[in-house]
Protein backbone atom coordinates (compact mmCIF):
# COMPACT_ATOMS: atom_id res chain seq x y z
CA UNK A 1 0.00 0.00 0.00
CA UNK A 2 2.66 2.45 1.13
CA UNK A 3 4.96 1.44 -1.69
CA UNK A 4 2.15 1.91 -4.20
CA UNK A 5 1.49 5.40 -2.90
CA UNK A 6 5.19 6.13 -3.04
CA UNK A 7 5.37 4.91 -6.62
CA UNK A 8 2.40 6.98 -7.62
CA UNK A 9 3.92 10.01 -5.93
CA UNK A 10 7.24 9.52 -7.69
CA UNK A 11 5.47 8.95 -11.00
CA UNK A 12 3.62 12.26 -10.66
CA UNK A 13 6.85 13.91 -9.60
CA UNK A 14 8.74 12.61 -12.64
CA UNK A 15 6.08 13.92 -14.99
CA UNK A 16 5.98 17.25 -13.17
CA UNK A 17 9.74 17.62 -13.47
CA UNK A 18 9.61 16.76 -17.17
CA UNK A 19 6.85 19.34 -17.71
CA UNK A 20 8.93 22.00 -15.97
CA UNK A 21 12.02 21.11 -18.01
CA UNK A 22 10.05 21.24 -21.26
CA UNK A 23 8.62 24.63 -20.29
CA UNK A 24 12.11 25.97 -19.53
CA UNK A 25 13.36 24.63 -22.85
CA UNK A 26 10.47 26.34 -24.64
CA UNK A 27 11.32 29.68 -23.10
CA UNK A 28 15.00 29.23 -23.91
CA UNK A 29 14.27 28.35 -27.53
CA UNK A 30 11.94 31.29 -27.93
CA UNK A 31 14.57 33.70 -26.60
CA UNK A 32 17.17 32.13 -28.87
CA UNK A 33 15.02 32.47 -32.00
CA UNK A 34 14.32 36.09 -31.14
CA UNK A 35 18.02 36.65 -30.69
CA UNK A 36 18.67 35.05 -34.05
CA UNK A 37 15.97 37.11 -35.69
CA UNK A 38 17.39 37.84 -39.10
CA UNK A 39 14.24 38.88 -40.89
CA UNK A 40 13.73 42.40 -39.59
CA UNK A 41 10.10 42.42 -40.72
CA UNK A 42 7.04 40.27 -40.79
CA UNK A 43 5.41 40.94 -44.09
CA UNK A 44 5.72 38.71 -47.10
CA UNK A 45 7.77 41.21 -49.07
CA UNK A 46 10.57 41.10 -46.50
CA UNK A 47 10.24 37.37 -46.05
CA UNK A 48 11.03 37.01 -49.72
CA UNK A 49 14.38 38.73 -49.22
CA UNK A 50 15.16 36.55 -46.21
CA UNK A 51 14.47 33.39 -48.16
CA UNK A 52 16.45 34.54 -51.18
CA UNK A 53 19.39 35.21 -48.89
CA UNK A 54 19.33 31.69 -47.44
CA UNK A 55 18.33 29.63 -50.43
CA UNK A 56 21.85 29.41 -51.99
CA UNK A 57 23.01 27.51 -48.87
CA UNK A 58 20.22 24.98 -49.08
CA UNK A 59 21.46 22.31 -51.45
CA UNK A 60 18.81 19.63 -51.02
CA UNK A 61 15.43 21.22 -51.55
CA UNK A 62 12.27 19.20 -50.97
CA UNK A 63 10.24 18.40 -54.10
CA UNK A 64 7.07 17.85 -52.16
CA UNK A 65 6.57 19.49 -48.81
CA UNK A 66 3.69 18.49 -46.54
CA UNK A 67 2.53 20.58 -43.60
CA UNK A 68 0.58 18.75 -40.91
CA UNK A 69 -2.17 21.29 -40.44
CA UNK A 70 -4.28 21.64 -37.34
CA UNK A 71 -6.74 24.49 -37.84
CA UNK A 72 -7.26 24.83 -34.09
CA UNK A 73 -3.58 25.88 -33.90
CA UNK A 74 -2.71 27.40 -37.26
CA UNK A 75 -4.31 30.33 -39.04
CA UNK A 76 -5.04 30.59 -42.76
CA UNK A 77 -2.50 33.40 -42.89
CA UNK A 78 0.20 31.06 -41.50
CA UNK A 79 -0.54 28.55 -44.23
CA UNK A 80 -0.73 31.16 -46.98
CA UNK A 81 2.69 32.48 -45.96
CA UNK A 82 4.18 28.99 -46.06
CA UNK A 83 2.90 28.69 -49.62
CA UNK A 84 4.56 31.99 -50.56
CA UNK A 85 7.85 31.09 -48.85
CA UNK A 86 7.89 27.71 -50.58
CA UNK A 87 7.12 29.34 -53.91
CA UNK A 88 10.08 31.66 -53.48
CA UNK A 89 12.31 28.84 -52.25
CA UNK A 90 11.50 26.81 -55.36
CA UNK A 91 9.56 23.94 -53.80
CA UNK A 92 7.38 22.62 -56.65
CA UNK A 93 4.67 20.86 -54.61
CA UNK A 94 3.15 21.75 -51.27
CA UNK A 95 0.37 19.89 -49.52
CA UNK A 96 -1.57 20.49 -46.35
CA UNK A 97 -2.62 17.40 -44.45
CA UNK A 98 -5.77 18.51 -42.73
CA UNK A 99 -5.84 16.87 -39.29
CA UNK A 100 -9.12 18.34 -38.08
CA UNK A 101 -11.05 18.48 -41.35
CA UNK A 102 -11.62 22.24 -41.07
CA UNK A 103 -9.22 23.27 -43.80
CA UNK A 104 -10.91 21.11 -46.42
CA UNK A 105 -14.12 23.03 -45.74
CA UNK A 106 -12.34 26.36 -45.94
CA UNK A 107 -10.23 25.75 -49.00
CA UNK A 108 -11.72 28.78 -50.76
CA UNK A 109 -10.74 30.99 -47.86
CA UNK A 110 -7.20 29.63 -48.05
CA UNK A 111 -7.20 30.41 -51.77
CA UNK A 112 -8.19 34.03 -51.10
CA UNK A 113 -5.62 34.35 -48.34
CA UNK A 114 -2.86 33.00 -50.61
CA UNK A 115 -3.83 35.43 -53.37
CA UNK A 116 -3.70 38.27 -50.83
CA UNK A 117 -0.22 37.32 -49.63
CA UNK A 118 1.08 36.69 -53.12
CA UNK A 119 0.79 40.33 -54.26
CA UNK A 120 4.08 41.38 -55.80
CA UNK A 121 5.72 37.99 -55.49
CA UNK A 122 6.72 36.50 -58.85
CA UNK A 123 5.64 32.96 -59.58
CA UNK A 124 2.67 30.84 -60.37
CA UNK A 125 0.37 29.06 -57.92
CA UNK A 126 -1.64 26.05 -59.09
CA UNK A 127 -4.45 24.37 -57.24
CA UNK A 128 -4.91 20.68 -57.84
CA UNK A 129 -8.60 20.79 -57.00
CA UNK A 130 -9.43 23.98 -58.89
CA UNK A 131 -7.61 23.98 -62.19
CA UNK A 132 -9.83 26.84 -63.47
CA UNK A 133 -8.53 29.16 -60.78
CA UNK A 134 -4.90 28.65 -61.61
CA UNK A 135 -2.92 31.84 -61.66
CA UNK A 136 -0.79 33.35 -64.33
CA UNK A 137 2.96 33.67 -64.43
CA UNK A 138 4.62 37.04 -64.28
CA UNK A 139 8.35 37.14 -64.76
CA UNK A 140 10.33 34.73 -66.85
CA UNK A 141 12.32 32.82 -64.26
CA UNK A 142 9.45 32.53 -61.80
CA UNK A 143 8.75 29.28 -59.97
CA UNK A 144 5.54 27.30 -60.00
CA UNK A 145 4.01 25.65 -56.95
CA UNK A 146 1.11 23.22 -56.87
CA UNK A 147 -1.11 23.07 -53.81
CA UNK A 148 -2.99 20.02 -52.56
CA UNK A 149 -5.12 19.57 -49.48
CA UNK A 150 -5.27 16.01 -48.13
CA UNK A 151 -7.23 14.51 -45.29
CA UNK A 152 -7.10 11.11 -43.61
CA UNK A 153 -9.72 9.92 -46.13
CA UNK A 154 -7.07 10.17 -48.88
CA UNK A 155 -4.99 7.59 -47.02
CA UNK A 156 -6.29 4.24 -45.83
CA UNK A 157 -9.81 4.56 -47.32
CA UNK A 158 -8.36 5.17 -50.80
CA UNK A 159 -6.24 2.02 -50.55
CA UNK A 160 -9.34 0.10 -49.43
CA UNK A 161 -11.26 1.49 -52.41
CA UNK A 162 -8.45 0.41 -54.71
CA UNK A 163 -8.50 -3.15 -53.35
CA UNK A 164 -12.32 -3.28 -53.70
CA UNK A 165 -12.03 -2.23 -57.33
CA UNK A 166 -9.37 -4.85 -58.03
CA UNK A 167 -11.57 -7.50 -56.38
CA UNK A 168 -14.45 -6.33 -58.54
CA UNK A 169 -12.32 -6.63 -61.68
CA UNK A 170 -12.83 -2.97 -62.45
CA UNK A 171 -9.12 -2.33 -62.79
CA UNK A 172 -6.49 -3.72 -65.02
CA UNK A 173 -3.66 -5.10 -62.95
CA UNK A 174 -0.74 -7.44 -63.29
CA UNK A 175 -0.06 -10.14 -60.76
CA UNK A 176 2.69 -12.54 -61.67
CA UNK A 177 2.71 -14.71 -58.52
CA UNK A 178 -0.01 -15.37 -55.88
CA UNK A 179 0.95 -12.23 -54.09
CA UNK A 180 1.16 -8.70 -55.48
CA UNK A 181 4.60 -7.21 -55.28
CA UNK A 182 4.86 -3.65 -54.03
CA UNK A 183 5.65 -2.48 -57.57
CA UNK A 184 2.60 -4.17 -59.06
CA UNK A 185 0.28 -2.76 -56.44
CA UNK A 186 1.89 0.66 -56.72
CA UNK A 187 1.07 0.80 -60.42
CA UNK A 188 -2.61 0.24 -59.72
CA UNK A 189 -2.81 2.52 -56.71
CA UNK A 190 -1.19 5.38 -58.61
CA UNK A 191 -4.40 5.85 -60.58
CA UNK A 192 -6.14 7.01 -57.39
CA UNK A 193 -3.80 9.89 -56.74
CA UNK A 194 -2.72 13.02 -58.58
CA UNK A 195 0.56 12.36 -60.34
CA UNK A 196 2.83 14.20 -57.95
CA UNK A 197 6.06 13.03 -56.28
CA UNK A 198 5.89 11.30 -52.89
CA UNK A 199 6.32 13.73 -50.00
CA UNK A 200 9.99 14.01 -49.08
CA UNK A 201 9.57 16.42 -46.20
CA UNK A 202 6.79 16.57 -43.63
CA UNK A 203 6.80 19.52 -41.24
CA UNK A 204 4.91 19.41 -37.97
CA UNK A 205 4.51 21.81 -35.09
CA UNK A 206 4.36 20.95 -31.41
CA UNK A 207 6.37 18.47 -29.41
CA UNK A 208 4.68 15.29 -30.52
CA UNK A 209 5.08 13.68 -33.94
CA UNK A 210 2.31 11.58 -35.46
CA UNK A 211 1.22 10.99 -39.03
CA UNK A 212 -2.53 11.39 -38.46
CA UNK A 213 -3.21 9.03 -41.35
CA UNK A 214 -1.18 11.01 -43.88
CA UNK A 215 -0.92 9.05 -47.16
CA UNK A 216 0.43 5.75 -45.77
CA UNK A 217 1.59 4.44 -49.14
CA UNK A 218 3.50 7.59 -50.06
CA UNK A 219 5.31 8.50 -46.83
CA UNK A 220 7.79 5.62 -46.78
CA UNK A 221 10.81 7.87 -47.20
CA UNK A 222 9.45 11.18 -45.93
CA UNK A 223 11.50 12.96 -43.32
CA UNK A 224 9.52 14.27 -40.35
CA UNK A 225 10.98 17.60 -39.29
CA UNK A 226 9.75 19.72 -36.43
CA UNK A 227 8.86 23.24 -37.47
CA UNK A 228 8.49 24.64 -33.96
CA UNK A 229 8.12 23.35 -30.44
CA UNK A 230 5.12 25.55 -29.80
CA UNK A 231 2.50 25.76 -32.51
CA UNK A 232 3.72 28.93 -34.20
CA UNK A 233 4.79 29.12 -37.83
CA UNK A 234 7.22 31.87 -38.79
CA UNK A 235 9.94 32.49 -41.31
CA UNK A 236 12.77 31.65 -38.89
CA UNK A 237 11.42 28.24 -38.03
CA UNK A 238 10.59 27.57 -41.68
CA UNK A 239 14.16 28.23 -42.77
CA UNK A 240 15.44 26.34 -39.73
CA UNK A 241 13.41 23.29 -40.80
CA UNK A 242 14.78 23.48 -44.35
CA UNK A 243 18.32 23.53 -42.94
CA UNK A 244 17.51 20.55 -40.72
CA UNK A 245 16.21 18.62 -43.74
CA UNK A 246 19.32 19.57 -45.64
CA UNK A 247 21.57 17.90 -43.11
CA UNK A 248 19.76 14.55 -43.24
CA UNK A 249 21.63 12.19 -45.47
CA UNK A 250 19.52 9.62 -47.17
CA UNK A 251 20.83 6.08 -47.42
CA UNK A 252 17.72 4.02 -47.91
CA UNK A 253 18.44 0.33 -47.72
CA UNK A 254 22.12 0.70 -48.43
CA UNK B 1 24.24 -14.46 -26.41
CA UNK B 2 20.73 -15.58 -25.65
CA UNK B 3 17.46 -14.05 -26.82
CA UNK B 4 16.47 -12.63 -23.47
CA UNK B 5 19.18 -11.23 -21.29
CA UNK B 6 18.41 -12.14 -17.72
CA UNK B 7 20.72 -9.86 -15.78
CA UNK B 8 19.82 -6.73 -17.76
CA UNK B 9 18.26 -4.81 -14.89
CA UNK B 10 19.78 -3.49 -11.67
CA UNK B 11 17.77 -2.95 -8.52
CA UNK B 12 17.58 0.80 -9.04
CA UNK B 13 16.52 0.36 -12.67
CA UNK B 14 13.79 -2.05 -11.60
CA UNK B 15 12.58 0.54 -9.13
CA UNK B 16 12.39 3.17 -11.87
CA UNK B 17 10.58 0.72 -14.15
CA UNK B 18 8.03 0.20 -11.38
CA UNK B 19 7.52 3.95 -11.00
CA UNK B 20 6.97 4.47 -14.74
CA UNK B 21 4.69 1.43 -14.85
CA UNK B 22 2.27 3.28 -12.58
CA UNK B 23 1.19 5.22 -15.66
CA UNK B 24 0.00 4.06 -19.07
CA UNK B 25 2.32 1.61 -20.77
CA UNK B 26 2.19 1.27 -24.58
CA UNK B 27 0.60 -2.06 -25.48
CA UNK B 28 2.77 -2.41 -28.55
CA UNK B 29 6.17 -0.79 -29.18
CA UNK B 30 7.90 -0.86 -32.55
CA UNK B 31 11.64 -0.27 -32.89
CA UNK B 32 13.66 0.72 -35.93
CA UNK B 33 17.04 -0.49 -34.73
CA UNK B 34 19.23 1.90 -36.64
CA UNK B 35 22.89 2.77 -36.10
CA UNK B 36 24.69 -0.59 -35.89
CA UNK B 37 27.05 0.29 -38.71
CA UNK B 38 27.72 3.79 -37.48
CA UNK B 39 28.48 2.28 -34.08
CA UNK B 40 30.98 -0.12 -35.65
CA UNK B 41 32.60 2.73 -37.57
CA UNK B 42 32.80 4.87 -34.46
CA UNK B 43 34.59 2.10 -32.58
CA UNK B 44 36.74 1.06 -35.58
CA UNK B 45 35.16 -2.37 -35.73
CA UNK B 46 33.82 -4.55 -38.50
CA UNK B 47 30.16 -3.97 -39.49
CA UNK B 48 29.39 -7.56 -38.47
CA UNK B 49 30.46 -6.64 -34.93
CA UNK B 50 28.03 -3.72 -35.00
CA UNK B 51 25.17 -5.96 -36.06
CA UNK B 52 25.97 -8.50 -33.40
CA UNK B 53 26.08 -5.72 -30.76
CA UNK B 54 22.72 -4.67 -32.10
CA UNK B 55 21.33 -8.11 -31.44
CA UNK B 56 22.68 -8.04 -27.89
CA UNK B 57 20.85 -4.77 -27.39
CA UNK B 58 17.65 -6.35 -28.67
CA UNK B 59 17.82 -9.09 -26.06
CA UNK B 60 18.36 -6.50 -23.34
CA UNK B 61 15.46 -4.43 -24.64
CA UNK B 62 13.20 -7.47 -24.60
CA UNK B 63 13.95 -8.00 -20.93
CA UNK B 64 13.14 -4.35 -20.20
CA UNK B 65 9.87 -4.66 -22.08
CA UNK B 66 8.96 -7.82 -20.16
CA UNK B 67 9.64 -5.99 -16.90
CA UNK B 68 7.65 -2.99 -18.04
CA UNK B 69 4.74 -5.21 -18.97
CA UNK B 70 4.74 -4.33 -22.67
CA UNK B 71 2.87 -7.25 -24.27
CA UNK B 72 3.99 -6.76 -27.88
CA UNK B 73 7.26 -5.63 -29.46
CA UNK B 74 8.01 -5.33 -33.17
CA UNK B 75 11.50 -4.76 -34.52
CA UNK B 76 12.66 -3.90 -38.02
CA UNK B 77 15.56 -6.26 -38.57
CA UNK B 78 15.96 -6.49 -42.33
CA UNK B 79 14.25 -4.65 -45.15
CA UNK B 80 13.67 -6.01 -48.65
CA UNK B 81 15.76 -3.03 -49.77
CA UNK B 82 18.65 -4.30 -47.63
CA UNK B 83 19.17 -7.08 -50.18
CA UNK B 84 20.77 -4.31 -52.24
CA UNK B 85 23.66 -3.99 -49.80
CA UNK B 86 27.00 -5.60 -50.60
CA UNK B 87 26.81 -9.40 -50.96
CA UNK B 88 29.33 -9.70 -48.17
CA UNK B 89 27.20 -7.75 -45.72
CA UNK B 90 23.97 -9.50 -46.72
CA UNK B 91 25.68 -12.86 -46.18
CA UNK B 92 26.97 -11.75 -42.81
CA UNK B 93 23.46 -10.65 -41.80
CA UNK B 94 21.95 -13.94 -42.98
CA UNK B 95 24.63 -15.83 -41.02
CA UNK B 96 23.83 -13.76 -37.96
CA UNK B 97 20.15 -14.64 -38.35
CA UNK B 98 20.97 -18.34 -38.85
CA UNK B 99 23.12 -18.32 -35.76
CA UNK B 100 20.48 -16.56 -33.64
CA UNK B 101 17.55 -18.67 -34.81
CA UNK B 102 19.60 -21.83 -34.20
CA UNK B 103 20.30 -20.60 -30.67
CA UNK B 104 16.64 -19.87 -30.21
CA UNK B 105 15.71 -23.36 -31.32
CA UNK B 106 18.31 -24.80 -28.93
CA UNK B 107 16.95 -22.88 -25.99
CA UNK B 108 13.30 -23.21 -26.92
CA UNK B 109 12.37 -24.40 -23.42
CA UNK B 110 13.65 -21.17 -21.90
CA UNK B 111 11.72 -19.12 -24.47
CA UNK B 112 8.56 -21.05 -23.69
CA UNK B 113 9.15 -20.50 -20.00
CA UNK B 114 9.35 -16.75 -20.61
CA UNK B 115 6.19 -17.04 -22.70
CA UNK B 116 7.63 -15.31 -25.77
CA UNK B 117 5.73 -15.79 -29.03
CA UNK B 118 7.95 -15.20 -32.01
CA UNK B 119 6.51 -14.03 -35.28
CA UNK B 120 8.56 -13.19 -38.35
CA UNK B 121 6.80 -10.86 -40.74
CA UNK B 122 7.91 -10.33 -44.29
CA UNK B 123 8.18 -11.98 -47.67
CA UNK B 124 9.70 -15.20 -46.37
CA UNK B 125 9.96 -16.62 -49.90
CA UNK B 126 12.92 -14.24 -50.41
CA UNK B 127 14.97 -15.93 -47.67
CA UNK B 128 17.49 -18.75 -48.22
CA UNK B 129 15.72 -22.10 -47.82
CA UNK B 130 17.58 -23.19 -44.69
CA UNK B 131 16.94 -19.92 -42.90
CA UNK B 132 13.28 -20.00 -43.91
CA UNK B 133 13.02 -23.45 -42.42
CA UNK B 134 14.49 -22.33 -39.11
CA UNK B 135 12.29 -19.27 -38.97
CA UNK B 136 9.17 -21.34 -39.64
CA UNK B 137 10.22 -23.85 -37.01
CA UNK B 138 10.75 -21.12 -34.42
CA UNK B 139 7.36 -19.57 -35.16
CA UNK B 140 5.50 -22.86 -35.02
CA UNK B 141 7.25 -23.88 -31.80
CA UNK B 142 6.30 -20.69 -29.95
CA UNK B 143 2.89 -19.97 -31.44
CA UNK B 144 0.95 -20.73 -28.25
CA UNK B 145 2.94 -18.44 -25.97
CA UNK B 146 1.25 -15.23 -24.92
CA UNK B 147 3.28 -13.23 -22.44
CA UNK B 148 5.30 -11.25 -24.93
CA UNK B 149 4.70 -11.20 -28.66
CA UNK B 150 7.93 -10.51 -30.45
CA UNK B 151 7.45 -9.65 -34.13
CA UNK B 152 10.55 -9.48 -36.28
CA UNK B 153 10.19 -7.69 -39.57
CA UNK B 154 12.57 -9.59 -41.82
CA UNK B 155 12.64 -9.29 -45.63
CA UNK B 156 9.94 -6.77 -44.91
CA UNK B 157 8.67 -3.45 -46.22
CA UNK B 158 5.41 -1.76 -45.31
CA UNK B 159 4.39 -1.49 -48.94
CA UNK B 160 5.06 -5.17 -49.49
CA UNK B 161 2.95 -6.03 -46.45
CA UNK B 162 0.01 -3.96 -47.74
CA UNK B 163 0.37 -5.53 -51.20
CA UNK B 164 0.33 -9.03 -49.76
CA UNK B 165 -2.76 -8.24 -47.67
CA UNK B 166 -4.42 -6.85 -50.81
CA UNK B 167 -3.74 -10.17 -52.57
CA UNK B 168 -5.34 -12.17 -49.72
CA UNK B 169 -8.44 -9.98 -49.78
CA UNK B 170 -8.84 -10.16 -53.56
CA UNK B 171 -8.43 -13.94 -53.33
CA UNK B 172 -10.99 -13.99 -50.53
CA UNK B 173 -13.52 -12.36 -52.85
CA UNK B 174 -12.61 -14.67 -55.73
CA UNK B 175 -13.06 -17.73 -53.47
CA UNK B 176 -16.42 -16.39 -52.30
CA UNK B 177 -15.22 -16.14 -48.70
CA UNK B 178 -15.87 -12.40 -48.72
CA UNK B 179 -18.03 -9.96 -50.62
CA UNK B 180 -16.45 -6.86 -52.12
CA UNK B 181 -18.20 -4.59 -49.61
CA UNK B 182 -16.51 -6.41 -46.74
CA UNK B 183 -13.16 -4.93 -47.73
CA UNK B 184 -12.70 -1.87 -45.57
CA UNK B 185 -9.98 -0.22 -43.51
CA UNK B 186 -10.60 -2.43 -40.53
CA UNK B 187 -10.44 -5.69 -42.47
CA UNK B 188 -7.22 -4.60 -44.17
CA UNK B 189 -5.70 -3.77 -40.77
CA UNK B 190 -6.63 -7.24 -39.57
CA UNK B 191 -5.25 -8.96 -42.68
CA UNK B 192 -1.78 -7.44 -42.25
CA UNK B 193 0.96 -9.40 -40.48
CA UNK B 194 1.54 -6.73 -37.86
CA UNK B 195 -0.82 -4.90 -35.52
CA UNK B 196 -0.79 -1.18 -34.78
CA UNK B 197 1.98 -0.02 -32.44
CA UNK B 198 1.17 2.66 -29.90
CA UNK B 199 4.76 3.89 -29.85
CA UNK B 200 7.41 3.75 -32.55
CA UNK B 201 11.03 4.39 -31.60
CA UNK B 202 13.70 5.10 -34.19
CA UNK B 203 17.29 5.40 -33.04
CA UNK B 204 20.34 7.11 -34.55
CA UNK B 205 18.77 10.44 -35.41
CA UNK B 206 17.05 9.50 -38.67
CA UNK B 207 13.55 10.92 -38.88
CA UNK B 208 11.77 8.73 -41.39
CA UNK B 209 9.88 5.45 -41.41
CA UNK B 210 11.98 3.80 -44.15
CA UNK B 211 8.99 1.77 -45.31
CA UNK B 212 8.22 0.32 -41.88
CA UNK B 213 4.62 -0.24 -40.71
CA UNK B 214 3.30 2.47 -43.02
CA UNK B 215 -0.33 1.42 -42.59
CA UNK B 216 -0.12 0.83 -38.87
CA UNK B 217 1.43 4.08 -37.60
CA UNK B 218 -1.60 6.26 -38.32
CA UNK B 219 -2.28 6.79 -34.63
CA UNK B 220 1.13 5.95 -33.20
CA UNK B 221 3.38 8.32 -31.32
CA UNK B 222 6.64 8.57 -33.27
CA UNK B 223 9.74 9.02 -31.15
CA UNK B 224 13.04 9.81 -32.82
CA UNK B 225 16.21 9.74 -30.75
CA UNK B 226 19.84 10.45 -31.66
CA UNK B 227 21.37 7.55 -29.75
CA UNK B 228 22.80 4.69 -31.86
CA UNK B 229 20.98 1.40 -31.38
CA UNK B 230 23.88 -0.51 -29.73
CA UNK B 231 24.13 2.36 -27.22
CA UNK B 232 20.38 2.45 -26.49
CA UNK B 233 19.92 2.22 -22.73
CA UNK B 234 17.05 1.63 -20.37
CA UNK B 235 17.02 5.39 -19.72
CA UNK B 236 16.40 6.04 -23.42
CA UNK B 237 13.54 3.56 -23.32
CA UNK B 238 12.04 5.13 -20.21
CA UNK B 239 12.36 8.59 -21.80
CA UNK B 240 10.47 7.30 -24.84
CA UNK B 241 7.74 5.93 -22.59
CA UNK B 242 7.49 9.19 -20.63
CA UNK B 243 7.16 11.00 -23.97
CA UNK B 244 4.42 8.53 -24.91
CA UNK B 245 2.63 9.10 -21.61
CA UNK B 246 2.65 12.85 -22.23
CA UNK B 247 1.40 12.70 -25.82
CA UNK B 248 -0.50 9.46 -26.41
CA UNK B 249 -3.93 9.77 -27.97
CA UNK B 250 -6.67 7.88 -26.11
CA UNK B 251 -6.60 4.22 -27.08
CA UNK B 252 -9.60 2.90 -28.91
CA UNK B 253 -10.56 -0.71 -29.07
CA UNK B 254 -13.53 -1.69 -31.08
CA UNK B 255 -14.09 -4.82 -33.02
CA UNK B 256 -17.19 -4.59 -35.14
CA UNK B 257 -16.29 -7.37 -37.54
CA UNK B 258 -19.11 -9.42 -38.96
CA UNK B 259 -19.17 -13.21 -38.73
CA UNK B 260 -18.03 -13.60 -42.38
CA UNK B 261 -15.07 -11.34 -41.81
CA UNK B 262 -14.08 -13.24 -38.69
CA UNK B 263 -14.31 -16.53 -40.54
CA UNK B 264 -12.20 -15.14 -43.36
CA UNK B 265 -9.57 -13.92 -40.90
CA UNK B 266 -9.51 -17.30 -39.14
CA UNK B 267 -8.99 -19.02 -42.49
CA UNK B 268 -6.27 -16.54 -43.41
CA UNK B 269 -4.50 -17.24 -40.13
CA UNK B 270 -4.80 -20.96 -40.76
CA UNK B 271 -3.34 -20.66 -44.24
CA UNK B 272 -0.40 -18.74 -42.81
CA UNK B 273 0.45 -21.54 -40.40
CA UNK B 274 -0.01 -24.15 -43.12
CA UNK B 275 2.41 -22.23 -45.33
CA UNK B 276 4.94 -22.21 -42.49
CA UNK B 277 4.55 -25.95 -42.04
CA UNK B 278 5.20 -26.32 -45.74
CA UNK B 279 8.35 -24.23 -45.46
CA UNK B 280 9.46 -26.35 -42.52
CA UNK B 281 8.93 -29.66 -44.26
CA UNK B 282 10.20 -28.80 -47.71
Amino acid sequence: MLSRLLRQFLFTLVHLVVSVLVAVQNVYLRIRTQYNDFSGGEEAANDVEVILRHIPYIIKKPKHLVILTDMTQHTLKDLALVVIWSLVAGVPYISFHDVTGELKENETKLFLEVEKCKKGVPGCIKWSNRPNLNGYTNGIQAHTITINVFTASDGRPKIAECIRKIANNELNCKRKTNEFTAQEFDEVLRQFYPSIPDPDLVMYTGSSCRTYGLLPWQIRLSEFVQLSLDQCINIQCYIGALYKYNKCDQRFGK
Amino acid sequence: MSWIKEDAVSFFQLFCIKVIKTGRIPQHIAFIMDGNRRYAKKHHEDTAVGHSKGFEKLSETLKWCLDLGVPEVTVYAFSIENFKRSAEEVDALMDLARDKFQKLLNEIDVINEWGVRLYVSGRLSLLPVDLRKMVSHAMLATRHNNKLKLNIAYAYTGRDEISRAASYLVDGVNNKELIVEDIDEELISQSLDLGEPELLVRTSGEVRLSDFMLWQVTNSVLYFTDVLWPEFSIWNLLAAIIHFQRHAPPSKYEDSSSEEKKQFLAKLENRRWQQLELFLNC
